[in-house]
């Protein structure tokens, strides 16, 4: 039907709203590529299938994409007088129910329910669905869409694309009508520019100034371009708003055309969009076939047509002038400007070319006015914009934001953190061409200049969020490679400057690199971004640039430290547990060792890698579970347990005898030097171990009168019997380590007297000071610290806590404590300001103590604890916490509220982290941090005074044991490398071999978990709680290991 | 005659003609601006990046063979910066194929040879990356070696400009970008070549040769082009 007046196009406008609000109910699929993907296709075909054979007075149409793409396929479901309702995750199977509902003002099942629609501003037009369902919360309620503000996809996911009475029936094409008639086009240009509107394809030029260029221009023939050729890797928006609302672009482009002059439109899409494409003929078919588009459009005289072309797949071809010489059936590369398109492009004809989502924002300008875009962001970015936020984030999506959001508010409010509850570590805006924003920047306000001041940009709107699985040199290096393959090759700091680029990212991922390397690197990308011909060399160096700038320790690591700790650069790792493993553990060696039946062999090479196997194999926090890719099977292989097994079956047998004379075997010839050791605690005994193994004279001071430090006198018996340590304490004697207890070096024996006598000396003292809170009542009695509450305990001294005993704190010291005083009869409560999820504990201990009947008060912040009259503690008061704002380590800061709660109680345990002694640090003559721990060159572990190095805690501040043994072990490495010039480290190990093939097919067996003894009966005493794993659990566990330590097989 | 426009280069006002580019303007008045890619008497493309050069005013750094004069602009040809980046420049070239000036017929009359002599290019910071390409020989008068080849499009665009044959373009993208001619048929076997040698003349290296000279034997004469280019006004 032609409309050439305005009667016709009422008419087509009622006919259209008669689909949309149909008499009857309207069931709408979600059939964008994203929702397609997702099988929305079968959920249509099921909801076609059964409406026919139950004779159904239904209208079924598909409509584009809402933007949840996280919870696709999502299906509108309307009926008369109701609001719309828009489905979650809906497969076939559930077409039954949603049709049986809608006769009977049923709601559809709760787990796919996700939100109504009352009513929709579609700008151009409004639509009242019908009011009701009370308890169904409203769309902008869903934290994915809280705040977005819909401009731009104001019509994608509710109106069919494929049919243009649907899109006039929501005021489409009522502002070209409107523009037609006012005849007025330097208005029309004047609300452009009034409304500041910028490019949306990333450069952000004022679209209104461009305008005026393309009318100002001489000559009949002028052409007007899309720009859908979308290549970013991880930005799709274009895609999803040509898929779901075409003729919105159509009618942006015929609206320029009138007040430009220009003579015709192109479309210029990806040929990867077959969808994209599909959808946009038949718009245009269409709008034809309406007579909205061609000759006389609606009847007003004016001739328009736009023309689609089909990119042909070059990532450059995204840049203008590229773009053009495609267009001309010339190879896509780049040419200088000036001349710009606006005097000479197409044809040599003048030419203005918009991206896609710059065209969506014209008809809402024109209809409702430049004052009223402008309402929206920011001062200088006016309106919103489209990302797609993906990667690691849970709910990925198309996000329309106004301009200004601060990152944080896409990452933690809309995009709801990590994927898996990892931490977010940084958000790589812009694609190839754009950079990365580290976590702590995500106050950042997104727009176009905050972002480029980062060295980043926005670009067409790609968020790639990225986790501490993400290694940032990978990532850079990946992004370079893009770039690389896509350069055009026309200018040499692009064609090649982006080939050495690459060779030397490469090289960094392969641990060859060096510092020069990273200097050259440096200048060598700002020489491309400088000079490049177009903008796909001059921003192509912004990943790697933004990286250097942002991360890089990431860099240093991979050059100096040869390690990759996000375990992505795989020349720098064994196995993904390995390089998790703070110690470096062999796991897959041990794994299959003891699979293997040698039980000694996997002793050796255990206690070679870790020498406290069985105290580990208990405490560890066993980052190993994490990186594990049976994960992705089922669950992690329990390798902390297996060592654990490994350990006992030779420390409490009568193989310990002949073990220590097998280790004994290793140990390297004297070499004469002696070293002292300050501190017997995990870090000081691992490294005095190394040396002695090594050949050094060592010995180790401690103030206490025995060896384990926080081992001992720290952990529960419940959780590390002393007999086990005993053993394992033992052994590192017999290899000639000499001990000096109840010495306080500092005091006893100063340092310069340390210095005097030995030829290094290692510092590892440990955080044993605890960090006081500042809360009134603390000096009550009864008020108990959690360190020494733990130690006395461990001495089996007299403890005086009473019956009702409070804890403050979340880490595994609040947890240890409040198990202890279960042990001790106690009634015990742990007090925590945050939720349960955000506790630093181990989940396993939180759990276990609340078996054992330990109560936890969540969300409560302590506030003061009440004494009686004589000076005892009587109760603790605690604000009621709420979640507010996310911080930096992306978990929602408690925020106090008026609710006060009161707990009656006789002891308060005080464990809310433990520091570095100050009065050590500050006598020792050694550079100490802002932060209080001792200051040590990063790689080396040497501190500002010549041959002093420190590790443990008092680098770090208070960690766990397996960190502190980590750096125990580095520091043995770099002592010995500093004393003899030479790396023996790898030669420590005997030469195994072992099977080195990975399993056919994965092994049927389920994660073993060892054995607990009941809850009832272990808050009776300090026996141990875990039973361990039995000989064939252990056994079996071992076969779940997929040896991701082999790299090649032979077949 | 057209009013001139007054330019500054390096310090110096010159009077150049509007409608000029920089370099243009710096090369009448005796002002030296390197450039590889640039050739008097055909179109400008702006693909070797030498010519850079910084107009107070403008925070990037711009192109001298395809940014127009104006009226009062201020040019720097030759600050630390840009040497710095023409170094590098040339260094990648050197580094990208095999430039061996020992054995290269056009060693001493070069101009990449020429250009890193005057930017100090002693040795090259990166990789190299020594491809293995192949060496033309079948057209009888000339042959092309790619090893030599650094993609400035001077003969390209002599052939289809002046000669009008179009005989040559590149192929491929990024680093696998290759000299071409006629879609890849070897040069011998190119109908549209007329043999006429100008594309010989406007190589800058030692990639385009006639057949029967040794080492520092081929000296080129690329005026000619733009001789030719102004015998015909221009056109």
């Amino acid at each position: 039907m032609m409309i050439k007046d305005f009667a016709a196009f009422s008419a087509v406008r009622e006919a259209g709203l008669a689909k949309l609000l149909p008499g009857r109910p309207r069931i709408a699929v979600g059939m964008g590529t994203c929702g397609s993907g997702n099988g929305a296709e079968a959920v249509f075909h099921a909801f076609s299938s059964e409406i026919d054979a139950r004779g159904l007075a239904v209208q079924l149409v598909p409509v584009g994409c809402f933007g949840f793409c996280a919870e696709e396929p999502l299906v509108n479901v309307w009926v008369p007088g109701h609001p719309l309702l828009i489905l979650h995750r809906v497969q076939p199977n559930h077409v039954d129910e949603i049709l049986n509902g809608l006769g009977h003002d049923q709601l559809p099942p709760a787990e796919i329910l996700l939100c109504k629609i009352e009513e929709w501003d579609h700008l151009t037009g409004h639509v009242k669905y019908g009011t009701g369902y009370a308890d169904v919360p409203r769309w902008n309620e869903v934290p994915f869409f809280e705040g977005q503000s819909k401009i731009v996809l104001r019509n994608c996911g509710l109106i069919n694309p494929d049919d243009i009475e649907e899109y006039i029936a929501i005021g489409g094409y009522q502002a070209l009508y409107k523009v037609l008639i006012d005849q007025n086009p330097t208005a029309v240009i004047e609300q452009v520019k009034a409304a500041k509107l910028r490019g949306r394809g990333g450069a952000g030029f004022l679209t209104g100034s461009k305008w005026e260029f393309l009318a100002k221009a001489p000559g009949p023939e002028k052409y007007l371009i899309c720009n859908a050729d979308e290549g970013d890797p991880g930005a799709y928006m274009n895609r999803n708003e040509i898929e779901s609302d075409p003729h919105s672009l159509l009618e942006g482009m015929m609206i320029a055309g009138y007040v430009t002059g220009a003579s015709k439109g192109i479309i210029y899409v990806r040929a990867e969009y077959p969808l994209a494409i599909l959808r946009l003929e038949r718009a245009i078919a269409q709008a034809r076939a309406y007579g909205v588009l061609g000759e006389n459009v609606l009847g007003r005289g004016f001739d328009f047509d736009i023309e689609m072309v089909e990119g042909a797949g070059a990532f450059v071809c995204g840049e203008e002038t590229a773009l053009i010489a495609s267009l001309e059936n010339m190879s896509g590369r780049p040419r200088p400007r000036p001349p710009f398109p606006a005097q000479k492009g197409l044809y040599g004809k003048p030419t203005n070319i918009n991206n896609v989502e710059t065209w969506y924002n014209i008809a809402p300008i024109v209809s409702k006015g430049p004052a009223w875009f402008t309402e929206t962001g920011s001062a200088k970015s006016a309106g919103t914009k489209v990302f797609s936020l993906v990667g690691k984030i849970k709910n990925s999506g198309l996000v329309e934001m106004p301009l200004g959001t601060p990152l944080a508010r896409f990452i933690y409010d809309i995009g709801g953190g990590g994927s898996g509850g990892r931490d977010i570590k940084a958000v790589q805006t812009g694609g190839p061409s754009g950079g990365c924003i580290p976590a702590d920047m995500f106050d950042t306000p997104v727009d176009y200049e905050t972002l480029q001041q980062l060295g980043s940009i926005m670009g067409s709107g790609g968020m790639v969020v990225m986790d501490e699985d993400n290694c940032m040199v990978d990532v850079a290096r990946y992004f370079i490679e893009f770039t690389h393959s896509e350069s055009c090759g026309k200018c040499i700091p692009c064609r090649v400057g982006l080939d050495k680029s690459l060779q030397i990212l490469n090289n960094c991922t392969l641990g060859t690199a060096t510092h020069a390397d990273l200097e050259t690197l440096d200048e060598l990308c700002r020489m491309v971004r400088d000079t490049s011909l177009c903008a796909l060399g001059t921003s192509a160096p912004n990943p790697v640039l933004t990286s250097m700038r942002h991360f890089r320790h990431e860099f240093e690591d991979h050059i100096v430290a040869k390690r990759c700790r996000a375990g992505v650069c795989e020349d720098l790792a064994l196995s993904p547990c390995e390089n998790s493993c703070p110690l470096h553990m062999n796991i897959p060696r041990f794994l299959e060792l003891y699979k293997e039946g040698r039980v000694e062999d996997a002793f050796l090479s255990v206690i070679l890698d870790n020498p406290l196997p069985a105290s580990t194999g208990r405490v560890c926090q066993h980052p190993c579970d994490n990186r594990c890719r049976r994960a992705a099977i089922d669950e992690p292989v329990n390798m902390r347990d297996v060592h654990r097994r490994i350990a006992d079956e030779v420390f409490l047998s009568d193989k310990f005898e002949g073990m220590v004379a097998r280790v004994l075997k290793q140990k390297f010839e004297p070499t004469g030097h002696q070293i002292a050791v300050v501190g017997a605690g995990p870090t000081g005994l691992t490294c005095a171990y190394y040396l002695a193994l090594l050949g050094h004279d060592v010995t180790i001071y401690d103030s206490r009168p025995a060896a384990g430090g926080m081992l001992r006198y720290a952990l529960p018996e419940y959780r590390l019997p002393k007999a086990v340590l005993d053993k394992e304490i033992e052994l590192i004697e017999r290899l000639g380590v000499k001990f000096q207890f109840n010495v306080n070096v500092g005091e006893d024996l100063t340092l310069n007297d340390v210095a005097h006598q030995y030829d290094a000396v290692f510092l590892a003292i440990g955080t044993w000071k605890e960090a006081w809170v500042y809360l009134p009542g603390t000096e009550l009695t009864g008020v108990i610290p959690a360190l020494p509450f733990l130690e006395a305990v461990s001495r089996d001294d007299k403890v005086p806590v009473g019956k009702n005993v409070v804890v403050i704190g979340g880490g595994n010291a609040a947890v240890d404590s409040a198990r202890t005083a279960r042990r001790l009869g106690a009634d015990v409560t742990i007090v925590y300001r945050r939720e349960r999820k955000d506790m630093p504990a181990i989940p396993e201990e939180i759990e276990a103590a609340e078996h054992e009947g330990v109560k936890f008060a969540y969300l409560a912040a302590p506030h003061r604890i009440v004494g009686d009259k004589d000076g005892r503690v009587c109760a603790i008061e605690a604000v009621r916490t709420k979640l507010g704002e996310f911080d930096t380590s992306g978990r929602r800061r408690p925020v106090p509220t008026d609710e006060v709660i009161r707990m009656k109680c006789d002891s308060v345990i005080l464990a809310v982290g433990e520091k570095v002694d100050p009065d050590f640090c500050a006598a020792s003559g050694l550079t100490v941090k802002e932060n209080g721990t001792l200051e040590v060159e990063r790689y080396s572990l040497e501190t500002s005074r010549d041959r002093f190095y420190a590790g443990g805690d008092l680098i770090t501040g208070a960690s766990n044991v397996s960190n502190a043994m980590g750096i125990g072990k580095k520091a043995a490495r770099n002592i010995h490398k500093r004393l003899m010039d030479l790396e023996h480290f790898p030669n420590l190990l005997p030469a195994f071999t072992y099977e080195m093939k990975p399993p056919e097919t994965p092994s049927e067996f389920s994660r073993h978990v060892p054995g607990e003894v009941p809850a009832a009966q272990r808050v009776q005493s300090y026996a141990e709680v875990s039973l361990g794993l039995t000989a064939a659990a252990a056994l079996e566990e071992t076969f779940r290991c997929l040896r991701c330590d082999v790299r090649s097989v032979e077949r | 005659m057209t009013e001139k426009v007054k330019v500054r280069i390096d310090g110096q006002v010159i009077a150049a003609t509007p409608g000029q580019t920089i370099l243009q303007a710096a090369r009448d008045n005796d002002k030296y601006i390197p450039a590889l890619c640039y050739m008097e008497g055909l179109s400008a493309v702006g693909a070797c990046r030498l010519c850079m050069v910084e107009v107070s005013g403008v925070a990037r750094l711009l192109p001298a063979c395809t940014t127009p004069v104006q009226e009062g602009l201020a040019v720097n040809t030759s600050s630390p910066q840009l040497q710095s980046y023409r170094k590098i420049a040339l260094e990648l070239l050197f580094a990208e194929r095999n430039h061996v000036c020992a054995v290269c017929v056009s060693s001493g009359h070069c101009e990449l040879q020429t250009l890193a002599q005057e930017h100090g290019v002693t040795y090259v910071r990166y990789p190299y990356n020594f491809p293995k390409l192949e060496v033309d020989t079948t057209h009888p008068k000339f042959v092309l070696d790619h090893n030599r080849c650094i993609l400035c499009s001077r003969c390209v665009r002599t052939c289809a400009e002046i000669e009008g044959a179009h005989v040559w373009d590149v192929a491929g993208r990024g680093i696998q970008s290759r000299l071409v001619s006629e879609l890849k048929r070897p040069w011998g076997e190119a109908t549209s070549c007329t043999s006429c040698g100008k594309c010989v003349q406007a190589c800058p290296t030692g990639a385009m040769a006639e057949k029967g000279f040794g080492v520092e034997e081929m000296t080129k004469k690329p005026a000619v082009v733009g001789r030719l280019t102004s015998m015909r006004g221009g056109r």
